[in-house]
């Protein structure tokens, strides 16, 4: 058990160090020196994430030296397993919470609380990945209900702003609502099973009554996190209204691991019901053209990038779906390639909004929200700003030689490959989407670049380095990804065995 | 006819019952957070019923137990909203919060 360390090592660490965070900061702050305690409190973030990398590196050694699908560690009564899908979620987690940390020292400082927001963030980041480590059903409620929590703050973080205000308190009523769902199907497994351990309930799990209301109560509470279409209408106010760096995590990871979570619950009522498959491409479906065409008519840049991320999570649950439907580990694979790819682009896409919001607006002290009129000829003062939003919006809206293409041309031709006709008029509505979803994305590049700059532009404050260092490491991973996909195959195709392998290994 | 599993079932289903309805038919913040509580306890006493059904006790039990730290959190959080809504908005009508639109 050399690998047993490492796991409680990674799961722990970031929960445990997240109330320390909160007191060093505290500590600092009666210092009474200008900027001591939010110093103090980011130094100790990015500690506790180093411990955490460490961890996560000796672990994926490990996994890439065992020939296991998945490692499996009981602590207590605490079953927790590092497959695939686990290793490529943590890593995206700590990727970006690592970024972010970074990106918020001059973005959130004088912030009232600044001590609280990196003990969540940091929080945050820990419950991802205890979320995509856990291997039993309220183990994975407990790490669901963890980062909901953290985000709940998180978001409603501005608690002078109306429109933060009603931002939380709507996400907090949807998502509670899910959770409670989402409870009461863990109650009904458990009741038909008498088990909690996702591999037993999978092995013991057939077709009543009774575990197809759990899989219906799952998909609609995980849903909501998930921001499946019908469940959906938290996240435009949610996602637009948090403190930028927050907001690229929620669109990066936090959904993200709702589609983990839903596909785990759901992974284990594999044999309840045949038609898996065939829901998943009706909400990727529905996900793409409802984000789409909402997304079309915004004014507000970080509004109509979180619409667009509904239309992405379409993407991916529709190779997800296409894998279980027609049993393609490609579609898999492509799935979650495009769960990477997404959350790099979004990343990026937020924290240069983010950066730009900062200028125009925030370091004057104002909380107006930017609109696309207000980046009229910001390149030529923010050349890498907009550059890192360019190249990040055209990467979302899938142009060939940047990450999104790759993966979703990885999702397409394996739709393609299933050959089955009603799929391939699903990739047909994907690729028609994909082109749709530039009727959006085009119109900020064309305002950041063809127009004459604002005069709120004219007037922007500079950008601070922390700024800018996390927007070139992302602008450099979704460049080079597009160019050599070939990178990250290490971490996709375990992810993508590991999901077949748990939907009754094909 | 009422035996405890019948009336343990008839209680999940009239807490769930009232839990959704009010979730729907409320505008009040702090009821709809009275709310969210009621549909966690409809959930707790599931896993008691299915405790009593398959033997599992004491998993049933230990469950019950962390389901009420987590649902106090998720309470105590959206109370904390409340006060800053009626702080802000002078209101805790829900029906006033529509600023956010399209």
């Amino acid at each position: 058990m050399y690998y047993s360390n490492a796991i409680l090592t990674l799961v722990v660490t970031p929960l445990l160090s997240a109330p320390l965070i909160y007191l060093i900061g505290r500590l600092f702050m009666r210092t009474g020196r200008a900027g001591a305690a939010s110093n103090a409190s980011q130094l100790a973030s990015l500690l506790a994430l180093a411990g955490t990398w460490k961890a996560y590196i000796d672990i994926v050694l490990q996994f890439n030296r065992s020939s296991a699908t998945a490692l499996r560690y009981i602590t207590g009564s605490v079953p927790l397993q590092v497959d695939g899908l686990s290793i490529l979620l943590a890593g995206l987690a700590l990727t970006l919470g690592t970024l972010v940390v970074i990106y918020s020292r001059m973005y959130m400082r004088n912030e009232d609380g600044e001590e609280k927001y990196y003990a969540m963030l940091v929080a945050m980041t820990g419950a991802m990945i205890g979320l995509a480590c856990a291997a039993d059903l309220f183990n994975l409620w407990v790490w669901f209900e963890v980062m909901a929590l953290t985000s709940y703050l998180l978001v409603a973080f501005y608690r002078e702003q109306k429109a933060s205000l009603e931002a939380g308190v709507k996400y907090l009523v949807q998502s509670a609502a899910g959770s409670s769902l989402v409870l009461l199907a863990i109650a009904l497994v458990f009741m038909e099973t008498g088990t909690l351990d996702l591999y037993r309930i999978g092995a013991s799990a057939v077709g009543t009554p009774l575990m197809l209301a759990a899989g219906a109560l799952f998909v609609a509470g995980f849903g909501v996190k998930a921001a499946l279409v019908p469940f959906h209408t938290w996240l435009p106010d949610a996602h637009a209204q948090a403190p930028s760096g927050i907001s690229a995590m929620l669109s990066g990871v936090v959904i993200e691991a709702g589609l983990v979570a839903l596909l785990r619950a759901i992974s284990a009522l594999m044999a309840v019901t045949l038609s898996w498959g065939v829901l998943l491409m009706i909400f990727g479906a529905l996900n793409m053209l409802v984000g789409n065409l909402i997304a079309l008519k915004q004014t507000q840049v970080k509004r109509l990038l979180a619409f667009s991320s509904l239309s992405h999570v379409g993407y991916m649950v529709m190779g997800l779906g296409i894998a279980l439907h027609a049993g393609t580990a490609a579609g898999a694979t492509g799935g979650v390639f495009h769960l990477i790819n997404h959350g790099l682009m979004k990343g990026l896409a937020f924290l240069a909004v983010g950066a730009l919001l900062y200028a125009l607006h925030i370091a004057k002290g104002s909380h107006n929200p930017l609109t696309i009129s207000d980046l009229a000829g910001a390149a030529k003062r923010y050349p890498l700003a907009t550059l890192a939003l360019s190249i990040a919006v055209l990467g979302l809206g899938g142009l060939p030689p940047l990450a999104g293409f790759m993966s979703k041309w990885q999702i397409l031709v394996a739709g393609v490959q299933a050959n089955n006709r009603l799929i391939f008029y699903l990739v047909i509505f994907a690729a028609l989407n994909s082109v749709l979803s530039l009727g959006y994305y085009a119109p900020i590049v064309n305002a950041v670049y063809r127009q004459k700059p604002s005069a709120a532009v004219l007037n922007g404050s500079s950008l601070p380095l922390s700024m800018q260092v996390p927007m070139v490491l992302l602008l450099l991973a979704v460049v080079v990804l597009g160019l050599w996909p070939g990178l990250v195959q290490w971490l996709t195709d375990p992810a993508g065995n590991a999901i077949m392998a748990t939907f009754g290994g094909y | 006819m009422f035996n405890e599993m019948n009336v343990l079932m008839l209680g999940i289903l009239g807490l769930f019952a009232v839990g959704l309805y009010a979730l729907l038919a409320v505008r009040n913040l702090i009821k709809i957070v009275v709310a969210l509580q009621i549909l966690v306890k409809g959930a707790i006493m599931a896993f008691i019923l299915a405790g009593k059904i398959n033997g599992h006790m004491q998993t049933a039990q230990s469950v019950a137990l962390t389901v009420i730290v987590a649902d106090t959190m998720v309470a105590v959080i959206g109370l904390a909203l409340a006060v800053q809504v009626k702080r802000r908005l002078g209101t805790l009508d829900v029906n006033e919060l529509t600023s956010l639109r399209g």
